[in-house]
């Protein structure tokens, strides 16, 4: 059990682990002294008694490693912890050691293992489900895979109150993470109770390990994957995409709406601001030339006979160069208009253009 | 010969005192039997002990608490669905005397341990429905803010629960128990999980709930877009026709307006009314000739008249 340093003949294998009594060592002793021919008897005694000597060394002293504490029997009953460094005992088999990593973590793995660690042989080859599979509240299944991380705080209780401590504790963690997970809706276990119940269980699993006397604390409790099983992911999965399709959808609708929207509502205001524009001009014009008008109608007013006989004949004036063709026919001429040949031209030949009606009526 | 005797002696002296000294461990207790009739006394205490050589046997215990893990059984509930339940238990020797007269050593008890437990269980699990067999309290579940409304699901009301089912197999394993000098401190039930049929079904279940909320999603995508391209619509038609309102409003005020003006100026009186229809004419006239017009003058129209009345 103990570690011995320092020993003299450990020079073979110099690593020194765990050697109770380096026998090598007694053997060579034996085989000189009896091989020696010469001293006979009394090199036997001397041997022997090196030997016990030894011996009794080897099994008083113990070396405690700083992350362990040694807990110290005699004939099996408790007498003491050994605290790290070089401890002694009544050697010869009176007293033994057995160390206690106390300082060290711990941590059990459920649903999964790591690959270091190793598989343990009962779950070989197999997958870990029974382990992680876990009912919910609302009688849905989910895939639960954490990890405890424990410590022993006492050592006493550790070795003598409880017996397979370890599997004691695994079965407790199952025996309560399905008791939480089991009170819980499948969702609140996937999504938004998850840091629950991480808390809860390790606080009801300290609770339980009190109450079992198994000298461990726990120090963490940690989901790790928490899924809906294997067969039921894909549905889980396509719900997230939905909810995606639904944003993305809303979302596209929403820049149809904001790229139509305001450029509309710009062309409703070019679309007024151009009935306003044609309203300023409308009136604009209409003033200007009522006002037109106005003055000329008040000259008018002044001598309208004469004014209108020179207005005629100055509009005649620009008017008679610029027409085309000018035909001139006699009053008394009936019947004309058919001798035209209205084909080749367009009916430019306006009746009544010259001496017309309106011109005639406006005398009247 | 003399040595040899001394030999003889010590050896036989130190096998009498290997029979006569025992040690029992920190977690260990003890009875002693005489010629296979115990002793009353059973020994707890650790460290060195000493008993009549030879005649007296030792027969050590464990004092710490045991572990009983039972198979996983395949169990009907009340509402008769199977279920595999796994269990563990939590012992310890307590009366060494009696336990060894009635079990005689650990194995026996085991076997007793399965026999009470499982059957308990297997009482237990059969008086309840599955889900006060799961469920542990009648707490209101957290709501996942994302998931509609609707979805958000519910924990049944219990009335039991894992708890009370379990101090219920206690109980009734205890009373069995008392005269065998042992005492269960402590059944949970470690696993429980649908048979594989039935997870099945749960599957399916499950599946066809999520489709249900993507389904919702989806459409709820679609109807909200739906929504807003409609108000789109509706927003857009509103604005347009505003417009075109306002701005027909506006034309029509200032054509109004214009022809109050062209009233007011040309409707005057007679004499403007007609000097206005002469300045139109002779505009639209001045307008309308262009270099394609053939005039056929009159000789009897206004224009030759002035060239006849001076030429006389």
């Amino acid at each position: 059990m103990s570690k011995i340093h320092g020993f003299p003949g450990g020079k073979g294998n110099g690593s020194g682990d765990d050697v109770v009594i380096e026998l090598p060592d007694l053997d060579e002793l034996r085989r000189r002294f009896s091989g020696g021919d010469g001293g006979g008897g009394k090199l036997i005694r001397i041997g022997l008694i090196v030997g016990l000597v030894l011996a009794v060394i080897f099994t008083s002293a113990f070396t405690i490693e700083p992350e362990e504490v040694g807990v110290v029997m005699r004939f099996g009953e408790f007498q003491r912890y050994a605290s790290p460094g070089l401890n002694l005992k009544i050697p010869l088999g009176v007293e033994e050691v057995i160390k206690v990593p106390v300082e060290r973590q711990l941590k059990e793995e459920f649903g999964f293992r790591t690959e270091q660690a190793g598989v343990r042989t009962q779950y070989a080859g197999g997958s870990f489900d029974d382990e992680a599979l876990m009912l919910t509240g609302d009688l849905n299944i989910a895939n639960v895979e954490w990890v405890v991380q424990y410590r022993i705080v006492d050592p006493y209780k550790y070795l003598f109150r409880v017996r397979n401590v370890r599997e004691t504790f695994r079965a407790m963690s199952e025996a309560v993470t399905r008791e939480v997970v089991g009170d819980r809706t499948v969702n609140e276990v996937l999504t938004v109770g998850r840091a629950q119940v991480a808390t809860l269980v390790e606080q009801q699993l300290q609770e339980l390990a009190d109450q079992y006397e198994t000298g461990l604390k726990v120090e963490q409790v940690v989901l790790q994957n928490v899924n809906p099983p294997d067969e039921v992911k894909a549905s889980f999965n396509d719900v997230n995409q939905a909810e995606q399709e639904r944003s993305s959808k809303i979302n596209q609708a929403q820049s149809q709406y904001n790229e139509r929207i305001p450029r509309a509502r710009g062309e409703a205001e070019q679309a007024i601001s151009q009935a306003e524009g044609y309203g300023l001009e409308r009136t604009n014009r209409a003033e200007g030339e009522a006002n037109r008008f106005n003055a000329l109608y008040g000259e008018y007013r002044q001598a309208p006979e004469v004014t209108r006989k020179r207005m005629y004949l100055e509009t005649m004036a620009v008017v008679l160069p610029r027409a085309g063709g000018k035909i001139i026919v006699d009053e008394g001429m009936e019947g004309l208009v058919p001798m035209f040949n209205m084909d080749t031209r367009q009916p430019t030949a306006r009746q009544g253009g010259v001496g017309s009606g309106a011109v005639a009526g406006g005398d009247g | 010969m003399r040595t040899s005797i001394i030999l003889f002696i010590t050896l036989a002296l130190l096998v009498t005192l290997g029979s006569a000294v025992y040690e029992l461990r920190e977690s260990e207790q003890a009875i002693l039997t005489q010629f296979g009739r115990p002793l009353d006394r059973p020994v707890i205490e650790p460290g060195l002990h000493f008993k009549v050589p030879f005649i007296q046997k030792v027969h050590v215990f464990d004092k710490r608490f045991l572990e009983w893990d039972g198979e996983a059984n395949q169990l009907p509930t009340r509402d008769k669905r199977f279920i595999w339940v796994d269990t563990y238990a939590r012992w310890r020797i307590t009366d060494p005397l009696l336990f060894f007269q009635r079990l005689r050593d650990e194995r026996g008890a085991q076997t007793r341990l399965d026999d009470i437990l499982d059957g308990e269980t297997r009482n237990a699990i059969a008086n309840h429905d599955l889900l006060e067999v799961v469920r542990a309290s009648n707490r209101t579940p957290l709501v996942d803010e994302s998931l509609p409304e609707t979805e958000a699901s519910v924990l049944e009301p219990i009335e039991a629960g894992r708890e009370a089912i379990r101090q219920e197999i206690l109980d009734a394993a205890q009373a069995r128990t008392d005269d065998l000098g042992i005492e269960i401190l402590d059944v949970r039930l470690k696993r429980i999980n649908y048979i594989e049929s039935v997870r099945a079904e749960v599957y399916d279940r499950m599946i066809s709930e999520r489709k249900r909320i993507a389904t919702r999603y989806r459409s709820e995508g679609d109807g909200e877009a739906s929504r807003i391209l409609g108000e789109m619509e509706r927003d857009l038609k509103q604005i347009q026709s505003q417009a075109y309102r306002q701005a027909q409003e506006i034309r029509g005020a200032a054509d109004a307006e214009a022809t109050s003006i062209y009233a007011s100026a040309y409707d005057q009186s007679a004499d403007s009314r007609d000097f206005y229809q002469f300045l139109k004419t002779l505009e639209t006239f001045e307008e309308t000739v262009d270099r394609d017009t053939s005039l056929l003058l009159s000789t009897g129209g206004e224009f030759y008249r002035y060239l006849q009345d001076s030429g006389r």
